[in-house]
């Protein structure tokens, strides 16, 4: 009687693991326990069980979820020695964070998205802040707000205010010397036209000028360190119609000549005030900071107003 | 039987508001005095009364009141009709405050006059408006006088020279005759129902056809030169000469006033001129002021637009020094239709293209363009970015504001909020549930330029009111050394005409002191200063009251 000595199958955790990573190479899909169980039948469940989680914490393996059950699949080589050292709470966060884009996401959204407490919350992201793996961004939208994203992402125009805004401060002197240059470009081009003592029609055409020859100007002049579209110098331009120097239509263009969009133009002009200021603001009490409180007989009154005084002396 | 008689007063006050009241009894103080303004201010406040309620109530005279009602109506400022208790009771009075303010625009009404119709025409309208009506003949003679007066000697003016600019005065009727008042029958019977005569009614003077009619009179001569030594006896010889020869010259009864609507119209056919050369070229104002004066009395009052006019008829009424060919007007119609003022429109293609010049749209940009120079010298060229984006864009939340402005947040927030508080921005709730809940509910930033233009206007008057108090505040606080100066003038005359010598007139001169002469050149230097500037504000006041008449008539 020979006794068969059954060879049993090593069931050394390590080998265990090495042979679910190999299925999982096989299958790049993922696979099911079930699929681990039929090609280990001898392994228990405890210890199928204990594996995968060593391989889940250690990162070497995606725990996904389809219609039929859990699926586990090789995660890349990569993305793996990243987050090599982190535990899963950061993974989940880092994951996040990934899928927020270049938009970035707010920390309470995280919180919601993760189900973590906030103090963890707080400690992960300081931690993957010192790896540098995400950035904090400010939004110009509300300054306390801060935004992470991944490190190596461009954040996106709507969170930094494009040209506008440079490190979260609104650029006014920018707007203001754009806007006067547009404003002297359109003046000088309507200024022309008139001197030109061309027909009525042919003076106010010229006088015109389209979006895309500001544009031009614009660019050519090169006071702006950042690149502007044609959108940013119309942004511009309708400031300067709210200040009543400029008016705007809109004509019809062929597809395809240079400035068009969607088949139509934009053409800008300047233009003069329709009244000189009014004689209400001519008198001190039309810009008196005063007015309300001032009656006959009063503190303030007509008979000792100081603006008056001064105003009479002039 | 006495109810199918009672007629209602039209014309009753709208309500005045304090600003205004302020300053009808300002102008009615400094025009006639203490006691109209005393009795003017009551009734402006009670509204209508009668005789008895008002001497009753101002605790004045009753002849008193009498002459100041007197004084009211013949200027046109006081009105009067039937009372509550219907033809048989007691005439009721009330006042017509625009006919006050208007009061502020006289100085305007006379350089127009003279503008337009020279000297002549200017004294014409000035004695109309200080006397408030008046005969054609008494007009004529005043003025030839006048006239005659400040000519060289031993030449005269012709009354048909004045004669001839009065009638060009009532052609283009500037000037219109007084709407005769029915005579009052004694209202004894009440019992038969024979109707009593409709002299409660107020007319309009254009109801009357004979509006502009210009009397046959019988005025020959010229002007007299008064001479002052003969001041004294010859006045009221020929006061009592005046009485007698309106009779002699035939147009007794007939008097004459100031035509305000149409001088109205004057202002604003300017003011629109105006605008178009500004923001157009010379040309085109020139063209829109044809338009204008060929639809002059075609025109309803308040209408939107004007009559419709070809651009044949256009082209024949040009002036001739304006020497264009028909296609080129075309071609400035064309741009003037295009202009995104829509000063003008074009309403048919017959004749060559029918145009308008649109009137009511006209007004409503020149008040639009007031107010935003308001915002813009109180407040700054940003606020006033601000103010013409919420103009156009009518309703915005806050963050679109900053973005189309261009404004950085913070700053945009605090020009919001001041121009809130001083109520030229209004805010919108629009709620997204039922409770107003402020995080859940959408704030909206608007402008309605009407009520902001009557806002505006109310400041315009109490700015008038204040300027009109600080000149006499002024002329009290140097009335001595006014006095001092009247005084010496006075004496420096009568030396001057009994023959002294120099030496006696420089020493009088001598009288006043140099720091009190630079104090009287100052003093008049701000009271010409304040002058101005009343006339100045006056002309915001016309705008402003156009537009707002414009827009509130009856269409």
């Amino acid at each position: 009687m020979t006794e068969v000595k059954v060879k049993k199958e090593s069931t050394d955790p390590v080998d265990i693991e090495n042979r679910i990573k190999e299925l999982c190479q096989q299958f790049p899909h993922g696979i099911t326990d079930q699929v681990i169980q039929n090609d280990m039948p001898h392994v228990e469940a405890q210890q199928r069980a204990m594996a995968i989680n060593r391989l889940l914490s250690v990162g070497q393996l995606d725990l996904l979820k389809n219609s039929n059950g859990l699926l586990y699949r090789l995660k890349d080589a990569q993305s793996t020695s990243k987050v090599k050292g982190s535990d899963t709470q950061e993974k989940l966060v880092y994951q996040i964070i990934e899928d927020a884009g270049n938009k970035g996401i707010w920390s309470r959204d995280i919180r919601y998205k993760s189900n973590l407490p906030l103090t963890e919350i707080n400690k992960i992201l300081k931690n993957l802040e010192s790896k540098k793996l995400i950035k904090a961004v400010k939004s110009v939208a509300a300054s306390k707000k801060k935004v992470y994203m991944l490190y190596n992402l461009q954040p996106d125009r709507s969170v930094t205010g494009g040209a506008w805004y440079s490190d979260q401060d609104f650029e006014s002197e920018f707007v203001e010397v754009l806007n006067q240059q547009c404003f002297k470009f359109l003046q000088s081009k309507a200024e022309a036209a008139r001197d030109s003592k061309q027909s009525p029609m042919v003076q106010r055409n010229s006088s015109f000028a389209t979006s895309h020859e500001v544009w031009k100007y614009i660019c050519e002049l090169g006071i702006s360190k950042v690149d502007l579209s044609m959108e940013d110098i119309e942004t511009i331009l309708n400031t300067l119609i709210f200040d009543g120097k400029v008016e705007m239509t809109i004509i019809a263009a062929k597809e395809g000549t240079v400035g068009s969009v969607d088949g139509q133009m934009k053409l800008y002009r300047g233009v003069n005030p329709i009244i000189q200021p009014t004689g209400l603001v001519k008198t001190p009490c039309g810009l008196c900071p005063v007015f309300d409180d001032c009656h006959e007989g009063g503190e303030i009154s007509p008979s000792n107003c100081v603006y008056m005084a001064e105003w009479l002396d002039f | 039987m006495l109810e199918n008689h009672i007629v209602e007063i039209n014309n009753v006050n709208k309500q005045m508001t304090a600003q205004e009241v302020r300053l009808c009894g300002l102008l009615l103080q400094e025009h006639f005095g203490d006691v109209v303004e005393k009795v003017g201010t009551h009734l402006i406040r009670s509204g209508v009364l009668t005789l008895r309620a008002l001497a009753h109530e101002t605790k004045l005279p009753l002849d008193l009141v009498k002459k100041s009602l007197c004084v009211l109506m013949q200027h046109g400022m006081c009105a009067f009709g039937a009372g509550r208790r219907g033809p048989a009771g007691p005439v009721e009075y009330h006042i017509i405050c625009e006919r006050i303010l208007h009061m502020l625009r006289y100085p305007r009404y006379i350089y127009t006059a003279k503008s337009l119709y020279g000297d002549t025409g200017e004294l014409i309208v000035e004695e109309i408006l200080q006397r408030g009506q008046m005969t054609m003949s008494s007009t004529v003679k005043t003025v030839a006088d006048r006239l005659t007066h400040n000519m060289p000697e031993g030449q005269s003016m012709d009354y048909s020279e004045v004669v001839s600019a009065f009638s060009r005065l009532v052609e283009t009727h500037f000037l219109q005759r007084c709407p005769p008042m029915a005579s009052a029958e004694s209202s004894s019977s009440g019992a038969d129902n024979t109707p009593l005569p409709a002299v409660t009614q107020p007319t309009e003077p254009e109801d009357h056809p004979e509006c502009y009619k210009l009397p046959y009179i019988n005025l020959t001569g010229q002007g007299k030169r008064r001479r002052s030594s003969e001041d004294g006896e010859a006045d009221p010889r020929a006061a009592k000469k005046a009485k007698t020869d309106s009779s002699e010259r035939g147009d007794e009864g007939i008097y004459w006033q100031v035509n305000f609507q149409r001088f109205h119209l004057h202002f604003r056919d300017q003011a629109i001129i105006s605008a178009v050369s500004c923001k157009l070229d010379q040309t085109s104002s020139e063209i829109v002021r044809t338009m204008l004066r060929m639809s002059e009395v075609t025109t309803p009052t308040h209408a939107a637009f004007t009559q419709a006019l070809s651009a044949n008829e256009i082209f024949r009424a040009l002036p001739s020094s304006y020497n264009i060919a028909r296609p080129i007007l075309d071609q400035y119609l064309t741009l003037l239709v295009d202009d995104p003022m829509e000063f003008v429109g074009k309403t048919g293609d017959s004749g060559g293209g029918m145009y308008v010049v649109n009137l009511h749209r006209a007004l409503a940009n020149l008040a639009r363009a007031t107010l935003e120079s308001v915002v813009q010298e109180r407040f700054g060229s940003r606020s006033a970015r601000i103010f013409r984006l919420l103009l156009r864009k009518r309703h915005l939340e806050q963050k679109q504001v900053e973005d189309f402005a261009m404004v950085p947040a913070k700053e945009a927030k605090d020009m919001l909020y001041t121009l809130l508080s001083e109520n030229l921005v209004q805010l919108q709730e629009i709620p997204k549930t039922p409770d107003y809940a402020p995080s859940r509910t959408f704030y909206l930033y608007t402008v309605n330029q009407l009520p902001t233009a009557r806002l505006l206007l109310q400041h315009c008057y109490k700015t008038v009111g204040n300027l009109i108090e600080r000149r006499l505040y002024e002329t009290k606080e140097n009335k001595r050394l006014l006095e001092k100066s009247q005084r010496i003038e006075a004496i420096l005359a009568s030396l001057q005409a009994t023959g002294a010598e120099a030496a006696q007139l420089t020493e009088v001169e001598e009288m006043i002191t140099a720091p009190e002469r630079q104090q009287l050149e100052s003093l008049r230097h701000h009271i010409n200063k304040l002058d101005s500037s009343e006339n100045q504000v006056d002309e915001t006041i016309f705008l402003l009251e156009s537009y707002i008449n414009s827009t509130q008539a009856p269409r």
